[in-house]
């Protein structure tokens, strides 16, 4: 693009001296510029001003008025807020150690020559792509306390109507069914592109010894794939602090904020318009995220060089 | 299952064999049994979708084809306006996925194969975003939009979120293995970085291509809450959020339609959303597990 200016002979101006400081050309920033445009734009003014946002009183009428830190101090001493992380935290334990233990059997299973592989394969992998909105509906009225199908079923071997979606008790595992159901084929794929990877002739050579598929499975496949199972872990992780979009299609955070989840607490703010303290939530949060991230990947790293 | 059955056997003894088999039984039973839970709630969708509505709440678990019919799509078609729905997330779908297929592979290939001052540096800022949270910049971003007039505009469902810095970040992994020497001979040839990327890189490249547009059109199509968040009028909705709001667009469309009543139609338009999918799944079902698996590196 720039390559012709080369043949100008004019003495080495300033901006001459800036292209070949540069790298001899513009064109690469010229290349990322649409990126960082946007992101100035609709990334990085929404974030300082959310951080302006978070030390004022504004209820998005009028100025917002400086607290210094009383969001903040407001926040951590608020149960609302530590629920939030606690309905966060029983939600991972519901789902993630059950949803990789079971991705890496059936991985396990499904890169063996079995009958049906493509037709488990497919099957395993539609659930991530039905829109969550369509599955929350269907888990809507799967679930719903009266006529739903699943309180029917229950009911013809005599167990009383379960109100899975209107009590506290129920709610949380049934939004993590749900969340299972989705995510489950996403982490069989993660491990199957990781099975793939281990050598054959370990299990042909195990088999000699004498190891059975249980041995096999716990003393070759797990090990092997550990750095792929904390990867699925971090994520999981990640994506359930910050699980925003389930509790707002399923249950809009009930019954008694049962379901607020860390991502869907500062939502609440935002509707009810308390926006600065909407913003320290926000920024709570993050913090959390970036530093569980950070440790997290030291984890994956300690693990690799180990 | 049988020869390879049959070629151990001959070489171990039969208690090896029976247990042998009494685990392939187990094996079996576990992935159909993942199949039924995996497939019962979309089976269940389809039938009840075909069901008269008020069979849904009284005989959840009963089809009868003689009541087949397709009355709750004719309500449901008639009371919400899905086709306008499917129109604007068709529209955003293009935009959004012509701005990132267009730029983000751009980007990635100036980090990837270019040199230039601060690319280090410019990249990590790239990879940087990819830690913020979206949630946390929902809130002001949605005050800008009332700022700048947006509210209920494509701009702002299409801007905000595009070229995200994963897929350049994802771009520029695949991006890595062009061979150098290719380069440099075209440079040879007098190309500009341009040409380069036009003529070697993107060819080149295809595959990864094909799964960036994939990954992209499932993250436009699914993506609900943005839309919902930044759309007000009906006319803006994308197919999502009008799928979010279907009780309440419902109930208003016919009086007397509340609570079960409205299953039926609830599980046609879920149905009808959830289809296209489906469809372009199994055509292209290769090249959207690589898209799925370039999304799993996500986070």
């Amino acid at each position: 693009m720039h390559t012709t200016l080369q043949a100008s002979p004019s003495p080495p101006s300033i901006l001459n001296r800036l292209r070949v400081w540069l790298g001899g050309s513009y064109a690469p920033y010229l290349y990322i510029a649409p990126f960082f445009i946007l992101f100035l734009a609709f990334g990085f003014y929404p974030l300082a001003y959310a951080f302006r946002l978070s030390f004022t009183e504004w209820r998005g009428a009028g100025e917002p008025i400086f607290i210094g830190l009383e969001n903040y101090t407001f926040l951590l001493s608020n149960s609302f807020f530590w629920n939030s992380l606690q309905n966060s935290a029983v939600l991972w334990l519901l789902i993630v150690p059950l949803q990789t233990l079971m991705a890496v059997f059936a991985a396990s299973l499904l890169s063996r020559q079995i009958w049906f592989r493509s037709f488990f394969r497919v099957v395993f992998l539609i659930p991530y792509l039905v829109p969550l909105v369509a599955i929350a509906q269907i888990w809507l009225i799967l679930f719903d306390k009266n006529f739903g199908a699943i309180n029917t079923i229950l009911q013809s071997i005599g167990i009383e109507p379960i109100g899975w979606l209107t009590t506290g008790s129920w709610s949380k595992p049934t939004m993590a069914l749900m969340v299972f159901w989705k995510g489950s084929g996403f982490a069989v794929l993660i491990m199957l592109a990781a099975i793939q990877n281990i050598s054959q002739e370990i299990y042909e050579s195990a088999a000699l010894d004498g190891a059975n598929g249980f041995q096999q499975f716990f003393r070759i496949t797990i090990p092997l794939m550990r750095r792929s199972i904390v990867f699925f872990m971090i994520i999981s992780t990640l994506g359930i602090l910050q699980m925003f979009a389930e509790p707002y299609v399923l249950t809009q955070g009930g019954p008694y904020n049962s379901t607020v989840t860390a991502g869907f607490a500062l939502f609440r703010y935002t509707r009810n318009l308390d926006l600065g303290t909407g913003s320290a939530n926000s920024f709570l949060l993050m913090i959390i995220v970036v530093v569980l991230s950070l440790i997290m990947l030291r984890m994956l790293r300690e693990k690799e060089t180990s | 299952m049988n020869p390879s059955i049959a070629a151990v056997s001959t070489t171990r003894p039969a208690a090896q064999m029976q247990r042998f088999s009494l685990s392939r039984i187990l094996i079996y039973l576990f992935l159909f049994g993942m199949s039924a839970f995996f497939l019962f709630p979309l089976v269940w969708m389809f039938l009840s979708s075909f069901k008269p509505p008020t069979d849904i709440a009284a005989l959840p678990l009963q089809f009868d084809l003689a009541t087949f019919s397709f009355a709750n799509y004719e309500a449901m078609f008639r009371n919400v306006p899905i086709l306008s729905g499917f129109k604007n997330t068709l529209i955003v779908i293009i935009l959004k996925g012509s701005i990132t297929l267009l730029f983000a592979p751009l980007a990635a290939y100036a980090f990837a194969k270019l040199r230039f001052r601060g690319r280090q540096f410019l990249f990590n800022i790239v990879l940087a975003t990819l830690m913020l949270p979206p949630i946390v910049m929902l809130i002001p971003l949605l005050l800008q939009m009332g700022t700048l007039g947006w509210v209920d505009t494509f701009q702002a469902l299409v801007l905000p979120g595009a070229i995200g810095a994963f897929y350049i970040f994802l771009m520029r992994q695949q991006f890595a293995d062009v061979p150098d020497e290719l380069l440099d001979a075209g440079r040879v040839d007098g190309c500009s970085s341009f040409q380069l990327y036009r003529l070697i890189v993107l060819p080149m490249m295809r595959p990864a291509l094909s799964a960036l547009a994939i990954l992209v059109f499932l993250d436009v199509y699914n993506d609900f809450v943005w839309p919902s968040l930044v759309t007000n009028s009906i006319d803006m909705q994308t197919l999502q959020v009008m799928l979010s709001y279907l009780y309440t667009q419902i109930n208003n469309a016919a009086v007397g339609t509340t609570g079960s009543n409205a299953w039926g139609q609830v599980m046609a338009a879920s149905a009808v959303a959830t289809i296209p999918l489906l469809i372009v799944f199994i055509v292209l079902q290769r090249h959207f597990i690589r898209g799925i698996m370039a999304g799993a590196l996500k986070g």
